[in-house]
């Protein structure tokens, strides 16, 4: 495997206007703080946390949706914040988008054909016969009836607009799909069909996912590594099991304890590490370590240094300054067993 | 737990639209004890929330019609209540919270105005006294700065914060039953773990009795004592918490649990989600509305509609093969719990 995306110290800070009598542009939302990860062909990176705390940003910049204020985006060795251009439209065929609402990312009065073959006419690929019949192919990949082609994006359900979303990206053949937040607006069970439908194409189509949510056990079933963002900053990198299994980082650990499993005994006996109050405001973080005013573990250092990200394990790293592992059991599955059919 | 609350009999709501007659409760049947806590489990479209504004008297007619049942509390048919009785026990007896808590307040007046307002229209208290009051709810929810924050507008307010907030208006008149639809939807997992250790706190120090509207196995695993899994308007399974998680009889509510990726689990691989989508309530299928997806389903689920039977005490299921011996699901997912 090679690496196709390299993020370094990524920053972007969003500038807001203050005062009401003369606005001026004061302080910024540092939305995105020195971020730094790769992704190798073929993997899923999991970038999950709370709301606000930049994984939606840090994947907007990743596509040049908007640009990044400080840092470097490599994409199969090259910066992509200096193509222009035919350079910049050459890349954005390799790189797409799939966006967590599906009611508001599909434009209403298009139907379903045109917005499926609306990248191919943009990037002024094939005749129009031929994008009908790859919209129709592609249409039948995602598990859509071809024939409804020519429906509005009201005619379908949230599960079906969310695939309509996905064959759109794939028209392209990208390499790269960021997925922010794709089965969040979705019923569990439409969810899982489409988690296993963005497995099969990642197989199909040997593609590389940066997959955003903010559901952990979403984000645990379809990642290889997993990035924990908190109010801007990385806190814990590593692969889905050590994190699930030994976090370092004390918020990974108080998230992974917040969220209920749904298992009645199972759950009644975990023992929960709440966090009291609520994420700072990211306009003024926290001095040092932002996480340091929830924390449970917190010391004096921890107001005053920046704790930097360091590797705690082989493959694992973590930016706390007294990250250490806690064990959570997780259970071993047997092989699913096929069904008993009455 | 003692004292019988709440009893929903065969209720059914349709509504009478343009597209046709929308069946979305059609048959709910439970009760609610004292002290506990019921949930309520289904995708959307399910009828759980319709049921809930069904009790509070809050759907409107037309569209909506009561085709049949009743809802009693405490015995008293609350659907033949008149205007100014429902209007009494709602807010002050049976409170609500809502899934989305910034429109669910009124951006135009500040918290404290909103605390106090059922104090003074169910308790009689002045709006001096009530306004002390709301600070100190605030204070019991948790909010920091009580008295200067009841001052706040919503706005203000994050959206944990608002739902504390919601929280403490609901619990203002000590209300005998908690509606929550969705309470946590909308907020991250660590407040969401604030605010549902903050209810289960309260409803031990208060005794009233939750309704918990949710599609989190998770959340229900947390705090239910009695789980309701709809589907398509119809109770399809009813139980203790236990019965329904360790030995669901339901093929829907297989098909749920195996459509959840398990953080606890260390399985990877695909999910077994259930196929298709849930049924128009336009159109809701003939016989069993869960047999066009049901792997299991045969001739007779296409033509008889099969009713809540009860199982064993206290858990029933609504599918005709529930009480075969031989209908099993081999899950893929353990059950925790070794048998």
């Amino acid at each position: 495997m090679s690496e196709l995306l390299r993020v370094e110290h990524l920053t972007k800070h969003f500038p807001v206007e203050q005062g009401e009598l003369l606005p001026h542009v004061g302080k910024s939302v540092q939305a995105v703080d020195d971020v730094s990860f790769a992704v190798e062909e073929g993997e899923t990176l999991g970038l999950v946390g709370e709301s606000g705390c930049g994984k939606s940003t840090t994947g907007r910049c990743i596509i040049r949706l908007i640009e990044p204020t400080d840092g470097r985006i490599l994409f199969q060795g090259e910066d992509i914040r200096r193509f222009k251009g035919r350079e910049l439209k050459a890349f954005r065929r390799e790189a797409q988008f799939i966006f967590q609402d599906p009611y508001a990312s599909l434009n209403p009065r298009m139907t379903i054909g045109e917005i499926v073959s609306e990248p191919l006419v943009i990037h002024k690929i094939a005749t129009h016969t031929e994008r009908l019949n790859r919209v129709k192919e592609y249409l039948e990949i995602v598990g859509l009836n071809p024939e409804h082609i020519n429906r509005y994006p009201h005619e379908f359900s949230g599960g079906q607009r969310q695939r309509i979303g996905i064959a759109r990206a794939l028209m392209l053949n990208p390499k790269l799909i960021i997925c922010d937040e794709p089965v969040s607006a979705l019923d569990v069970s439409i969810q899982a069909q489409v988690l296993n439908l963005l497995g099969e194409l990642q197989d199909e189509f040997g593609l590389t996912y940066v997959f955003i949510a903010h559901d952990l056990s979403v984000v645990q079933h379809i990642s290889d590594r997993i990035a924990v963002m908190y109010l801007g900053k990385l806190m814990e990198l590593s692969d889905w099991k050590s994190l699930y299994t030994a976090p370092y980082h004390p918020y990974s650990q108080s998230l992974l304890s917040a969220v209920p499993v749904p298992d009645p005994v199972k759950q009644r006996a975990r023992k929960r590490i709440i966090l009291q109050g609520d994420v700072p405001s990211p306009i003024d973080p926290p001095s040092g370590c932002r996480f340091h005013t929830r924390c449970p573990i917190a010391k004096d250092i921890c107001s005053q240094q920046v704790p930097e990200l360091r590797e705690v394990a082989p493959g694992h790293l973590a930016a706390c300054h007294f990250a250490a592992p806690n064990p959570i059991e997780v259970e071993a599955l047997p092989d699913p067993v096929v069904r008993h059919m009455v | 737990m003692s004292g019988e609350l709440l009893r929903v009999d065969d209720l059914k709501m349709y509504f009478y639209t343009r597209d046709g007659v929308v069946k979305a409760v059609d048959g709910v049947s439970y009760t609610l004890n004292k002290g506990e806590t019921l949930g309520v489990v289904g995708e959307s479209g399910s009828g759980k929330s319709v049921t809930a504004l069904t009790m509070m008297r809050l759907v409107p007619m037309p569209p909506g019609k009561v085709e049949s049942g009743d809802v009693f509390f405490k015995g008293e048919s609350i659907l033949s209540m008149k205007e100014d009785k429902i209007r009494a026990i709602r807010g002050d007896r049976i409170a609500m919270i809502f899934q989305d808590p910034m429109t669910s307040l009124n951006p135009v007046y500040r918290i404290g105005h909103q605390l106090a307002e059922p104090l003074v229209i169910h308790k009689g208290m002045s709006w001096k006294d009530a306004e002390a009051r709301a600070v100190e709810l605030l204070e019991m929810v948790g909010i920091p700065n009580p008295a200067s924050r009841a001052r706040d507008y919503p706005h203000q307010f994050s959206g944990g914060m608002r739902q504390r907030a919601m929280i403490a208006m609901a619990l203002a008149c000590d209300p005998d039953i908690l509606i929550a639809d969705e309470p946590t939807t909308a907020l991250d997992v660590t407040i969401q773990a604030q605010i549902i250790e903050l209810m289960q706190e309260l409803q031990e120090r208060t005794g009233t009795a939750i309704i918990m509207i949710t599609h989190d196995l998770g959340v229900v695993a947390d705090v239910a004592n009695n789980v309701m899994v709809m589907y398509a308007g119809r109770p399809v399974e009813y139980g203790t918490t236990e019965q329904v998680f360790y030995n669901p009889r339901h093929p829907y509510t297989w098909g749920l649990m195996d459509s959840l990726p398990r953080q606890d689990l260390t399985k990877k691989g695909a999910l077994s989600p259930i196929d298709g989508q849930p049924p128009s309530l336009v159109d809701v299928p003939t016989g069993c509305a869960f047999h066009p997806r049901c792997p299991y389903a045969k001739d007779v689920c296409k033509t008889r509609n099969p009713e809540l039977v009860m199982l064993e005490k206290g858990h029933s299921s609504a599918c005709l093969f529930a009480g075969d011996s031989d209908f099993v699901r081999k899950s893929a997912v353990s059950t925790g719990r070794s048998e």
